[in-house]
């Protein structure tokens, strides 16, 4: 059949032909309009009323019936003082598995969930009466957990939501916006420098090629093996005289270059992990 | 602000193209008034008219060539109307359909807007040649537009020579092309150029020998000769006697006249349109300009060489004569009817309306008579129109021709964007081995199988 020339351009003009005949698809838009899905939702906004004030009245409803609480809820009340909803405690679970056996009719594991480990709560509920169970102290209570534990645990952070009503959801955002909090044990070590003029001036440059060819890698980056983080860190003054290099964080006076080498060498040596480099 | 120009403000945009149109009307009937009154007009009158007759031969040529000219304009419309119409039908839209009835005047807001861009010239371009390029390519489509006969009589000028004269204009196409990608001083456009320059030339070749079979047939390379050399029923037709001659012709035309699958000196969706990359405004307006004449003009000469040109399909007079029916004339001659002749032109129409609504008051009489009245007079019209259209084709073997050849020219426009619409752009070098590797050959096989067929029959 295919061996025929031009047999495919006869079918391919037939079928152009054909389509002259068919009926057209163009919706004539201003004119014709498609109706719309009964499961659109648009574009999420605010509406405003006549005089130009806010029609939400700060319900929370949207918020408390979002099935992955993906709506957040802030407001301020009557008085101007800002007000935030903290929406019953840690419904998250819950209320999706419920979701998932309405729409399915079975129940439904959940594959994203993970088994988390049971840490000692006594630190916590002690940190937690401390600052009298108060969900706005919450950065205060999470650097103290912190301190406590080293990082934060998820036992940790549904116990805080358990016992001051605030949501995990939020919890975990405030907890991740933050720098300096953490949600895995560090377990890598790290000598950070500072790379100012005055550090420089002051034989940062010399503690620098040190600690590269010590560690075997650039500045800001990690040692081959994963053992050592080397950091650009900054002194901000507090330094005069002195390079600033920190071991974990902790400030060091007095390094000499081949000081600062044997250093590293000895962390690479005692935190080498076998499965890397 | 004068009163002339708050009524010039006042006035509809057709109404600012009909008063300026009625001013010179009646300006030249004072003219004309005035010559009569003061005997200007007939003492030089006599004059004119003898000048006009010694010199027969240029006051045809100079009215040819204004009628070819002004006839471009609407077929270029047409044609880009049928070609988007067509195209958007094909891939399942509905085409242009805002401007004017069914969209048709979409092409005539194309040519406005064409005409408002800006018209620029590169720095370093040639100036002179590039300013002159698109004029070469749209004349000699034109000039080709001269020895089209569109009905018995109604052609430019009846060459003896038609054929070659044709072929000859259409090389010139090439001169504008690469001129105009030479003078834009851009390397693109100068390779663009190049590359029309190879196809069209490499095309010419099996373009020209595919009609040598045609023009031995016919005995004479009159365009006119060759339709009448198809006189009669179709089977007269030289596509019968010249199947080969016609594919080769069709396709070299093609990719003579630019069409998709060998579209690849503007390849549109592929390289910036070739030579034409640094032409805008009514310059490279005209570059499409004329490329949509010369699609008419490869439809026409494809159904005058080909497919009988003006001949109907089957002789009306003949399968009369043969089925032993008159067919009735309808030679009327409008001034023997006299006084009858005022009459019909004050009373027909009235009558008509009135005969036309009568029927279709009785049946809708839910209608109001005003409406029923005018219902009528849309019936009348077309009734009437249809009339004449059917008198005119049976009265006149010049309508006849026309409907014919315009009939048979723009159904070749059709296949063209039929193909357009469905058939990928080929390679350029599949393009160029298809020329000189199968239809160079085809069309030299298809001369000496024509000749030998001649000296068999005759012998």
């Amino acid at each position: 059949m295919s061996r025929i020339p031009g047999l495919g351009i006869a079918r391919g003009m037939a079928l152009t032909l054909r389509r002259l005949f068919q009926p057209k698809v163009t919706v004539q838009y201003p004119e014709e309009r498609y109706p719309v899905s009964p499961r659109h939702r648009g574009r999420l906004q605010l509406l405003y009323d006549e005089f130009g004030a806010l029609k939400c009245e700060t319900c929370f409803q949207c918020a408390q019936a979002c099935p992955i609480e993906c709506i957040d809820m802030g407001g301020t009340d009557t008085k101007d003082r800002f007000h935030v909803h903290w929406g019953p405690p840690e419904q998250y679970a819950e209320r999706r598995s419920e979701s998932a056996l309405r729409r399915s009719g079975r129940p439904v594991p959940d594959p994203a969930y993970t088994a988390f480990e049971p840490v000692d709560l006594a630190p916590l509920e002690a940190i937690l009466a401390a600052e009298d169970y108060d969900p706005r102290r919450m950065p205060a209570i999470l650097e103290r957990t912190q301190a406590a534990y080293g990082h934060l645990p998820v036992a940790t952070l549904k116990h805080i939501s358990h016992s001051t009503g605030a949501w995990y959801a939020e919890i975990y955002g405030t907890a991740s916006s933050c720098e300096h909090l953490r949600f895995e044990a560090p377990t890598t070590r790290a000598i950070g420098l500072c790379r100012c003029a005055a550090c420089t001036l002051a034989g940062g440059g010399r503690l620098r090629a040190a600690l590269e060819a010590a560690g075997g890698t650039e500045l800001p980056g990690t040692t081959p093996d994963g053992a050592l983080t080397l950091a650009a860190v900054d002194c901000h003054g507090a330094s005069p005289g002195d390079p600033y290099v920190t071991v974990d964080g902790v400030p060091q006076r007095g390094l000499s270059p081949e000081k600062l080498a044997e250093l590293a060498t000895a962390i690479r040596a005692a935190t080498a992990r076998p499965g890397r480099a | 602000m004068s009163v002339v120009a708050r009524s010039w403000g006042h006035l509809t945009p057709a109404g600012k193209v009909v008063v300026p149109l009625l001013g010179i009307v009646l300006a030249l009937g004072l003219v004309a008034f005035l010559g009569i009154v003061t005997g200007i007009l007939p003492a030089i009158g006599d004059t004119v008219v003898l000048t006009g007759r010694r010199n027969v031969g240029i006051v045809r040529f100079l009215v040819a060539a204004t009628a070819a000219l002004l006839a471009s304009v609407p077929i270029a419309f047409i044609n880009i109307y049928l070609e988007m119409k067509l195209l958007a039908w094909i891939a399942l839209r509905r085409g242009p359909n805002r401007v004017g009835p069914f969209g048709t005047l979409q092409s005539v807001a194309h040519g406005f807007k064409v005409l408002a861009k800006e018209d620029f010239t590169p720095t370093g371009a040639d100036r002179a040649v590039f300013t002159i390029a698109p004029v070469v390519t749209f004349l000699s489509v034109v000039l080709a537009f001269m020895v089209v006969p569109f009905a018995p009589g109604i052609v430019g000028v009846d060459m003896n020579i038609a054929v070659l004269f044709f072929f000859a204009i259409g090389g010139l196409t090439v001169v504008g092309l690469l001129a105009g990608g030479w003078a834009s001083f851009n390397k693109y456009s100068l390779l663009g150029g190049l590359r029309s320059a190879a196809q069209i030339i490499s095309y010419e070749i099996p373009l020209t020998l595919s009609v040598v079979g045609v023009v031995m047939l016919a005995g004479t390379m009159s365009l006119h000769g060759i339709v009448e050399a198809q006189a009669g029923h179709f089977w007269n037709w030289f596509v019968f006697q010249q199947p080969l001659g016609f594919l080769v012709f069709f396709l070299a035309g093609t990719a003579e006249g630019n069409r998709t699958p060998f579209d690849l000196t503007e390849a549109d969706s592929e390289i910036v349109a070739g030579f034409a990359t640094e032409y805008s405004g009514m310059r490279y307006g005209f570059f499409y300009f004329a490329e949509y004449v010369n699609l008419f003009i490869l439809s026409a000469v494809t159904a005058i060489l080909f497919f009988g040109g003006w001949s109907a399909p089957v002789e009306i007079h003949q399968l009369a004569a043969w089925l032993g029916v008159a067919v009735p004339s309808f030679a009327i001659d409008p001034s023997q009817l006299g006084i009858g002749l005022l009459f019909l032109l004050a009373l027909g129409p009235a009558l008509g309306t009135v005969l036309c609504a009568i029927p279709v008051a009785l049946l809708r009489t839910d209608w109001s008579l005003r409406r029923a009245l005018a219902v009528g007079f849309v019936l009348f019209n077309v009734v009437a129109g249809g009339l004449v259209i059917a008198w005119a084709y049976l009265a006149s073997e010049v309508v006849a021709g026309l409907f014919w050849f315009l009939g048979k020219t723009f159904f070749f426009v059709f296949v063209f964007v039929w193909m357009r619409a469905t058939l990928p752009r080929v390679r350029i070098d599949q393009l160029m081995g298809f020329a000189w590797k199968w239809l160079l050959p085809a069309s030299l096989f298809n001369i000496f199988a024509t000749a030998a067929a001649i000296v068999l029959v005759n012998r």
